[in-house]
């Protein structure tokens, strides 16, 4: 019974978390644990003695939710792994030696790039910002920002598990995040202003720094990168779990049937639900009624652009950046997805 | 949340996948069997990292906290509004994993069944360009539910006419009347993306919902047999109960556990 209410306890919370700023979580701390306990005190006192978490639906939700987290952890691990190891034991000014000196050029390089560094897009954030920091140009780091979650060997090999017999959805969803992720950073570079950012971006803990073990940096990098994730991932998996049992397959179908309308839809659900990018490709196959377009779609702009994501550039970036970047990139996605998915697919 | 709960969560969650992967068979009723192995991978992984934790924060005793907090990580610099990504702040959000740790652990949620089979659409079954090869000699014939549907709508050579059939999946009631179905429910990754394969039963009450059964029986005749018009239908001469097979989530012939 308890267990069941913290469920709907942290549900409740769901809305709450990605919106606040990411700023100060320690100083917060003790308000957020008060704030948490009274969530699930009444919680359990509503729905103490009630038959609640027997209710079909109620078990549905939580095998589903429970699902697409397991499905997901072993991806999450692996990546939190390889960008934990980067971080680590990768020298501070690679990138700056390897990628070219014009910024126009950097741009598609940094883009590529992205393939090398496995992780989701949370880990991508902090490593963008400090490729910033290191001198790497803001747009060949936002290009990297925007294709590191969505190209990388992780996410594509997920993505030919979720659309087994398909490798066109493979490789359109490769083309769509490169262009996309290019697109933007010309964009920056034509529109960009410095301004937008916060000012100061302080050195914080990327990249090996002297005097530490590096397997120790290693293993809180691990760690809390893994932690951090790992409860988006469960966040993500609530949402879709939610969307899952609780809206009719009519409805869906009621979007599906217009291939325009199918492709906002999909779009607007890839931004709320938040998913990882390592497990987004699952959520998209199971889509069923959609067309390939509308799904490519949402693959391309759920790396790119969602909730939480908003949340993190907002509190590492700054918020005038935040939703300039978010608005415009969800617009280059979506017509990059559709003109690839429409030429490939 | 601090060093010691971080602990604790990594070790729980690294417990909760040996328990479904390793211990027991539960994590077929959310993923694929080919992810066992992955996830035996994570789990330990997990509960190493968690120990390890647990012990290096031990060995530095008094000054540990000190170190992990105040040098390197940014932890004692700034002003308060810069900690985005300190490693010394995880943030609350990983409170989160709680949940799939514990109920992974013991509380783990049934397998899918009837109420969302019966909220589903019957899965579309796939043309079988190549035709069929002749049923076997067996009767009645082991078929699955996608196999029986195939057959009875796309087979020209009308080979499952006047066949006895036998089929197994769950009971599934109809939402109007007091008809049911036969259903599998089939995973192409996780319970996720679950679809469902529904064969009307006639002939018998309905069995209790989400009850495993073993139904021996005759294509019922409604539409021309070999053509689309045809209801996957079965006229049910016996229905045996059966343990739920290993490959619930699959759609294979069933296995029974050893």
């Amino acid at each position: 019974m308890e267990k069941s209410d913290e469920v709907v306890a942290v549900a409740e919370r769901v809305t709450v978390v990605p919106v606040a700023p990411p700023l100060r979580r320690g100083r917060r701390w003790p308000l957020g644990a008060a704030l948490a306990i009274t969530a699930v005190a009444t919680a359990g006192l509503l729905l103490a003695g009630t038959a609640w978490p027997d209710q079909p639906a109620v078990r549905a939700w939580r095998t589903v939710c429970l699902a697409i987290t397991v499905q997901a952890l072993p991806f999450l691990l692996l990546g939190t792994v390889l960008s934990g190891a980067i971080n680590a034991f990768v020298p501070a000014d690679l990138f700056t030696r390897v990628l070219p000196r014009r910024p126009v050029l950097a741009v598609p390089v940094a883009g590529a790039a992205g393939a090398v560094l496995p992780g989701c897009e949370c880990a991508s954030v902090p490593v963008a910002n400090s490729l910033i920091r290191r001198g790497v140009t803001p747009a060949a780091a936002f290009a990297f920002l925007l294709s590191a979650p969505a190209i990388n060997p992780v996410v594509l090999t997920a993505t030919a598990v979720a659309f087994p017999g398909s490798p066109a959805m493979v490789a359109a969803r490769l083309l769509a995040s490169l262009a996309t992720a290019a697109v933007m950073g010309w964009l920056w570079l034509w529109l960009g202003r410095e301004e937008w950012l916060r000012p100061g971006l302080r050195h914080r803990h990327t990249g090996h720094q002297h005097g530490h073990s590096r397997l120790h940096e290693f293993r809180l990098g691990f760690q809390h990168d893994f932690l951090h994730a790992g409860g988006f991932l469960v966040l993500g998996a609530m949402a879709a779990a939610t969307f899952n049992v609780a809206v009719p397959r009519s409805v869906l179908d009621a979007f599906s049937g217009s291939p325009w309308l199918s492709v906002l839809f999909l779009a607007g659900l890839a931004v709320l639900l938040a998913v990882c990018s390592e497990a987004d490709a699952f959520v998209a196959a199971s889509l069923t009624g959609f067309s390939p377009v509308a799904r490519l779609v949402f693959m391309v702009v759920g790396p790119m652009v969602d909730l939480k994501l908003i949340a993190l550039q907002a509190g590492t970036f700054g918020r005038a950046f935040a939703w300039r970047f978010s608005t415009a990139t969800t617009v280059v996605a979506i017509t990059a997805g559709v003109l690839i998915g429409g030429l490939l697919l | 949340m601090k060093r010691p709960v971080q602990s604790l969560l990594l070790t729980l969650t690294g417990l909760g996948l040996l328990h479904t992967a390793l211990f027991t068979d539960t994590y077929l009723r959310y993923v694929k069997a080919g992810l066992r192995v992955p996830l035996i991978a994570s789990g330990a992984a997990l509960l190493l990292l968690g120990l390890t934790a647990a012990v290096a924060r031990e060995r530095r005793g008094g000054s540990g906290r000190g170190h992990e907090h105040g040098s390197g990580h940014g932890g004692g610099q700034g002003d308060g509004g810069d900690h985005g990504h300190d490693h010394s702040v995880t943030p609350r959000i990983a409170w989160l994993l709680f949940l799939p740790a514990l109920s992974l652990t013991v509380w783990a949620p049934p397998a899918l069944g009837a109420y969302t089979a019966s909220r589903s659409g019957a899965k579309p079954v796939t043309v079988q360009k190549k035709g069929f090869d002749p049923l076997p000699a067996a009767s009645p014939v082991p078929l699955t539910l996608t196999d029986f549907t195939k057959r009875v709508q796309q087979d020209r050579s009308l080979a499952v006419k006047g066949r006895a059939v036998q089929l197994t999946g769950f009971v599934t009631p109809a939402e109007e009347g007091d008809g049911w179905y036969l259903t599998r429910i089939i995973f192409t990754c996780c319970a996720a993306d679950s679809q469902t394969v529904k064969v009307r039963m006639y002939g018998t009450e309905a069995p209790p919902a989400d009850s495993w059964l073993a139904v021996t029986g005759t294509w019922h005749p409604r539409g021309a047999l070999g053509t689309r018009t045809a209801e996957a239908a079965l006229d049910v001469t016996a229905a045996q109960p059966v343990a739920q097979p290993v490959n619930a989530f699959t759609d294979d012939l069933p296995l029974r556990p050893s």
